[in-house]
């Protein structure tokens, strides 16, 4: 423990995995939200049906706040490349930094250009550039996603590079490396896991607003869209994309595949354990409950493929954490589950018209809110501690990474304000999103004091 | 190629401090020029519709750096460890509290967000200021090409040094008045009723005391870094900032004696440019100079990374750099105008 305790890349690396942990739980919201704001804007463009209007200005506000915290908890992730994996950046900054570059330019110009006319501007550009704005806001969100997915899909797969003669990587061609098969898939994994953050979202708040009988138009709207794109976008996380990625990390990291499954010994007709725990210490699965055959045939496609195990590995290149990379990888697959369930179930209401009736099932769908943000979460933690010990899948090894003129106390230091800021920054939004919340999307009047009078023209405008 | 690479990312970063400057200046004389709170909405209103596409140009900044300059990227940022996590703390505050500042409608609460973005600001543009009179007095590289420092030393801008000497300290300074100049004079141009005539007035004289702290920090550039001086005299862009600086400078004595806002405000942003590309041409071509071994200096040539890197990059960065100023044109010909304290014509903020 000691020696953990004392190793600056445990520092740093807790630095990065919590920052950035906390700064996805608002970019898959905004990911996945963008599009129910595209929709609404088109259909309103189509029918005419203010009622379409008004869910995108709800959501819009929404939107806003999130986008937001997205916004700020951002910059300190490009910072941290220099600041606490320079050894990183000074190894494969000729690569990486061409798509970091390139998420600035093509994404988050696009994005920041867009987001606050979007969001504050829908009488000033009129219908159909409104809906424009939403589409560029929806675009450069997914643009961004897939420039820092081809960086990480770099680390997991490295594709498009070359060494130096000084040792260090310099890109070899950026179409290979922009083209990564390893990005292609684990995109389309996160962005239907970001779609499901959006679509539970937008189908709690309407199971919310059913309970309490408030807005019963929009909140309908919402329990509809938002259980239809919910149910979607469960199955496309589950098949074909989160089957392709376990299949790509069975065949180009066969140690995570057997890590993540607590599989010590190799062999043939391996099975997908539901319960047990990984004893590491006595290179066992505790308890095990195993559906036969079955992980052979989800990696590999046969029941009796070989699956290799771990003690078919040198223990050095084991993930460094296998008890926790089990159990991530485990609850994700749970809650995915559990989350089809729940949809395929809740849009068969839906389709006999029960949905806003079914008091329980308005229940359950309001308080699964924060199940999508937790299995995204660990869907990362899966992919993340996977690839350790490596920072560069088989070239660079994490405790290489880190800046070696920064002092632990100085990392320790840095995360605690990073802790204490985001806290309050939690606070703040959860304090402001609960308030447009219980404001809802109905129209309200706001009566204030003259010197306020921004704010009142503020909603006249938006009301105009 | 690497040359062009050096021009281009101080390129970005003179169109991120002109651009991101009005918010610094504007913070930090916030409580001054706005004395009520519709008129410190006011402020908000005129600063606040883009400032993340302004942001954007700092993040798009680190991203080329690290592209094109990873070396000096890792070794700064490591290096200037504390210092830029009090920038990334200041950047989230300051930001926040443009967008949540309007959100409800209660003195108390726009009032705290007010400190908040007049604190952030300030701090803001003074450790940017140090930042920048870091970069030309040089920290304490040793032969790997790292350095770490402590805040300060014994001040003296030699050997091992701090982040703050007697020298990074008055580069803050100057930074501070320049960008509060710079601040007051876009919002002359952009707002109108009392905040327009206190920013005019503030304008004027601060633009004066500009004036006497640029003679003083060019000699006292000229004293901590006598070499820079011949650098720049046979470097061309060296040539064109100093034009820059004097065609703007008389643009701008002219624009806010006659009262010409939009001269005013032109000449200010060239004024600025002009500095920041005299600076970077007299620092070619060290990126990072050492205090204790001039041999120790990171060069462009040794921070670049390979030419690979630089020819995709320059296919796809004018790309991005046509759309990028497309959008910004697009959108801000929606906020043409002045924002005046009664009617909140900019949308929400």
């Amino acid at each position: 423990m000691n020696a953990t305790l004392s190793d600056p890349s445990f520092w740093s690396r807790l630095q990065f995995g919590f920052t950035v942990t906390y700064h996805y739980l608002f970019p898959q919201l905004t990911m996945g939200l963008a599009w129910f704001l595209v929709f609404w804007k088109w259909r309103a463009l189509r029918t005419g049906d203010e009622k379409y209007n008004e869910a995108a200005r709800f959501w819009a506000k929404i939107f806003g706040l999130n986008f937001a915290v997205g916004v700020v908890t951002g910059i300190p992730m490009e910072f941290q490349f220099g600041t606490n994996w320079s050894g990183f950046t000074k190894y494969a900054g000729g690569v990486i930094g061409q798509t970091l570059a390139m998420e600035g330019m093509f994404a988050f110009f696009l994005e920041s250009a867009f987001i606050g006319a979007f969001i504050w501007g829908e009488k000033r550009l009129g219908p159909r550039l409104h809906f424009v704005a939403a589409l560029a806001v929806a675009l450069g969100s997914w643009l961004s996603a897939y420039f820092i997915i081809v960086t990480n899909a770099f680390m997991q797969h490295p594709v498009g590079h070359q060494k130096n003669p000084d040792g260090s990587l310099s890109i070899s061609s950026l179409s290979v490396y922009l083209l990564n098969p390893w990005a292609w898939v684990e995109f389309a994994h996160n962005q239907m896991a970001a779609l499901v953050t959006g679509s539970f979202v937008v189908a709690a708040i309407g199971a919310f607003y059913c309970l309490r009988g408030l807005h019963p138009t929009q909140a309908r709207m919402y329990l509809r869209a938002g259980t239809f794109a919910a149910l979607i976008a469960s199955l496309l996380v589950a098949f074909p994309t989160g089957d392709q990625q376990a299949k790509m990390v069975g065949n180009h990291q066969p140690v995570t595949l057997a890590a993540m499954e607590g599989r010590f010994v190799g062999g043939p007709r391996a099975g997908v354990a539901l319960i047990g725990q990984p004893n590491v210490a006595a290179r066992r699965l505790e308890n095990p409950i195993e559906v036969p055959g079955a992980l052979s045939f989800l990696a590999y496609g046969h029941f009796g493929s070989y699956v290799r195990g771990l003690e078919d590995f040198p223990r050095d290149k084991w993930p460094d954490n296998i008890e926790l990379l089990y159990y991530s990888f485990h609850l994700m697959i749970t809650l995915g589950t559990l989350f089809i369930l729940l949809m395929a179930y809740a849009n068969f209401q839906a389709w006999r018209g029960r949905i806003e009736s079914s008091t329980w099932l308005l229940w359950v769908l309001m308080l699964a809110l924060p199940f999508p943000y937790i299995a995204n979460t660990l869907g990362w933690m899966t992919a993340e501690l996977g690839r350790q010990p490596w920072l560069i899948y088989g070239l660079f090894a994490t405790h290489d990474g880190y800046s070696r003129v920064v002092s632990n106390g100085d990392t320790i230091f840095t995360l605690i304000g990073f802790t204490g800021l985001y806290f309050v920054l939690g606070l703040l939004f959860l304090y402001l999103v609960g308030r447009e919340i219980a404001h809802g999307p109905a129209p309200t009047v706001v009566t204030t004091r003259t010197d306020n009078a921004s704010v009142v023209a503020r909603r006249e405008e938006v009301l105009a | 190629m690497i040359a062009m690479w050096y021009s281009v990312l101080s390129l970005m970063l003179i169109v991120y401090v002109v651009l991101d400057g009005r918010n610094f200046g504007a913070g930090m004389l916030h409580w001054f020029v706005a004395r009520t709170p519709g008129e410190r909405r006011q402020v908000i209103a005129a600063v606040g519709p883009l400032w993340s596409w302004h942001e954007v140009w700092l993040v798009a900044f680190g991203g080329t750096l690290l592209a094109i300059f990873p070396r000096l990227m890792a070794s700064a940022f490591a290096g200037y460890y504390l210092a830029l996590m009090l920038i990334l703390w200041c950047l989230i505050l300051r930001g926040i509290s443009i967008e949540v500042g309007g959100h409800i409608n209660d003195r108390l609460w726009q009032a705290f967000w007010d400190l908040v973005f007049v604190i952030g600001n300030t701090l803001l543009a003074i450790l940017f200021g140090a930042a920048a009179g870091n970069l030309f007095r040089g920290v304490p590289l040793d032969a790997d090409g790292n350095f770490s420092m402590p805040f300060f030393t014994d001040f003296r801008a030699r050997g091992y040094v701090g982040l703050l000497d007697w020298y990074t300290v008055s580069v803050a300074i100057f930074a501070a008045v320049i960008l509060a100049a710079h601040g007051t004079t876009y919002l002359a141009l952009k707002t109108e009723g009392p905040v327009h005539d206190r920013s005019a007035k503030y304008a004027q004289h601060l633009w004066w005391v500009v004036a006497a702290l640029f003679c003083v920090i060019s000699v006292e550039t000229w004293v901590v870094r006598p070499d820079l001086l011949p650098r720049a005299i046979h470097n061309p862009f060296a040539w064109i900032g100093l034009s820059a600086i004097v065609v703007s400078s008389i643009a701008l004595i002219s624009g806010l004696t006659n009262r010409r806002e939009m001269r005013a405000f032109a000449a200010s942003n060239g004024l600025l440019a002009g500095l920041l590309l005299t600076g970077g041409a007299a620092l070619f071509p060290v990126m990072l100079s050492s205090t204790l071994d001039p041999a120790n200096s990171l060069t462009v040539y040794a921070a670049a990374a390979s030419p690979s890197a630089m020819h995709y990059a320059v296919v796809w960065w004018p790309v991005g750099f046509v759309l990028a100023v497309s959008y910004f044109v697009f959108i801000s010909r929606r906020y043409v105008g002045k924002v005046s304290v009664g009617r909140d014509n900019q949308g929400f903020y």
